[in-house]
């Protein structure tokens, strides 16, 4: 079973995107801060994480930055989930690493959409 | 004497622990109630949670028949939910609330005398994208309390009704008037349809409000409208509407905004137009602003010199052969070179970090 990293503050958002997850088929591990985020990856090595760009502590970019420094979790893949929608925000998420980047509001069947390509692109 | 002070103690001591037993009482019973209202609301937000994710007929169905003292529980944070959706999952989710009511409802509300009330059912409109709602938002943008003014506003930018739009510009003309900034995101809401009306905004009489549409053309990406702005550039009388229409030509990103806003960079011009002028050749992205922004790396005025050594970097190859060029340039008797240069090895340096992250 694939595991998927689910890191947000907004209890709604984590709450429907782990359910949306869990429902097609993914292991889910939720969190609601960056240092949370950090230390659940490296310890269960999760095949993505989906990551709110503006948490308390690190954000989803520090977070991002930290993974793909690491060795260990540096091919993680990374979605990006935000209402920030200015182009440097959308710019700063992909040059830390993001391998996608979905704004708020969202379509959970979209996000999932994403995901399941991303996952099976890195398959390929 | 002594038996009056003690009365009087007595009593003192009675209504503090009455007011004390009523403090706790209170915390108890408030207490109480939360959990009561938590317990209530879990069953419901299980049933949200899996039709926002699917929504499925039936979930809609069961999520209408949940019985009241429980959805009521459950509501508030439902609608917390419902502005964070988008899509089928959010049109799904609002249906079911206008099946309960809450539309009806919050219309209602929008005439009440309290203000909290009057905005708090424009919030639950515009997140329910009641577009049958609009007029009656329309009427809040001259509310006399200015936090209503702003919620409606948001809300009107949620629903996106692009006939809202001049009733919009008409409130930023007012004493007290909307945020521009939040002006300019609610009108960039309304999409491709509310570009007629912001075009013909450009010739209103007051500044701010040409500027607001100017902003909420470029976010629109209205390139049909490249000409008008490009005429506002060149011809308005206040030199900030003119750094605004600047700034949205360059998000507008067609060819024809090239020429106007290069003619914008000549030195007669004021140096913040000058600025903005070369930061959105950058973003126009065609190289034909390259030579136009080569010379201007060499200019006296510290602004434009930077803003033209990062717009030639965004430019890409061209742009950055024209930097490399201009790095190597030896110093004249005026040190014009030598500023290029300076500018020239900034944008590169920042150019190769980018270059390097990306690889990573």
């Amino acid at each position: 079973m694939t595991t998927v990293l689910v890191a947000d503050d907004d209890a709604d958002i984590r709450e429907l995107v782990s359910f949306k997850l869990e429902q097609n088929g993914f292991e889910v591990i939720a969190v609601e801060d960056g240092q949370a985020a950090l230390a659940q990856a490296r310890e269960h090595r999760p095949r993505l994480a989906v990551l709110d760009l503006s948490m308390p502590g690190l954000s989803g970019i520090d977070v991002c930055r930290m993974l793909r420094a690491d060795p260990e979790t540096a091919d993680m893949l990374v979605v990006m989930l935000t209402a920030r929608v200015q182009e440097q925000d959308v710019e700063g998420g992909f040059g830390a690493g993001a391998d996608d980047y979905v704004t708020k509001p969202f379509s959970p069947r979209e996000l999932t959409s994403r995901i399941q390509a991303l996952l099976s692109r890195a398959r390929t | 004497m002594a038996g009056a002070f003690t009365a009087v103690v007595l009593v003192l001591a009675a209504v503090v622990a009455t007011t004390g037993a009523g403090i706790v009482g209170a915390r108890l019973w408030r207490q109480a109630r939360r959990r009561r209202q938590a317990e209530l609301a879990a069953r419901p937000r299980r049933h949200l949670l899996a039709f926002a994710a699917d929504h499925e007929a039936q979930g809609a169905d069961a999520l209408v028949a949940i019985a009241e003292p429980a959805w009521r529980a459950a509501e508030p944070g439902a609608l917390g939910l419902l502005g964070k959706l988008r899509g089928d999952a959010h049109r799904a989710l609002a249906a079911v609330f206008v099946r309960r009511g809450a539309a009806a409802r919050a219309m209602a509300a929008l005439h009440a005398r309290g203000r909290v009330r009057r905005a708090r059912a424009a919030q639950i409109l515009g997140d329910l994208e009641h577009h049958a709602a609009v007029p009656d938002l329309c009427g809040l943008l001259t509310d006399r309390h200015r936090e209503v003014r702003i919620v409606a506003v948001r809300a009107l930018g949620r629903i996106g009704e692009p006939t809202a739009a001049w009733r919009l510009i008409a409130a930023l003309d007012h004493a007290d008037g909307l945020p521009s900034l939040l002006a300019t995101h609610a009108l960039a809401q309304l999409g491709p349809e509310a570009e007629i009306t912001l075009s013909a905004a450009l010739d209103h009489p007051a500044a701010r409000v040409r500027a607001v549409c100017l902003d909420a053309l470029g976010l629109l990406g209205a390139a049909g409208s490249a000409h008008r702005v490009a005429r506002v550039l060149r011809d308005d009388p206040v030199p900030e509407v003119r750094v605004t229409a600047a700034a949205s030509l360059g998000r507008l990103g067609t060819p024809a905004a090239v020429d106007p806003l290069v003619r914008a960079t000549d030195a007669a011009e004021p140096v913040a137009l000058r600025a903005s002028a070369a930061r959105a050749l950058g973003e126009v992205g065609a190289g034909a602003a390259v030579p136009a922004l080569a010379v201007m790396l060499g200019d006296a005025q510290y602004r434009v010199a930077h803003e033209a050594a990062h717009a030639l970097r965004r430019l890409g190859p061209a742009g950055q052969r024209a930097l490399r060029a201009a790095r190597e340039e030896p110093a004249d008797a005026h040190a014009t070179g030598s500023t290029a240069a300076m500018h020239a090895r900034e944008a590169l340096a920042l150019a190769e970090i980018a270059t390097t992250a990306a690889r990573r």
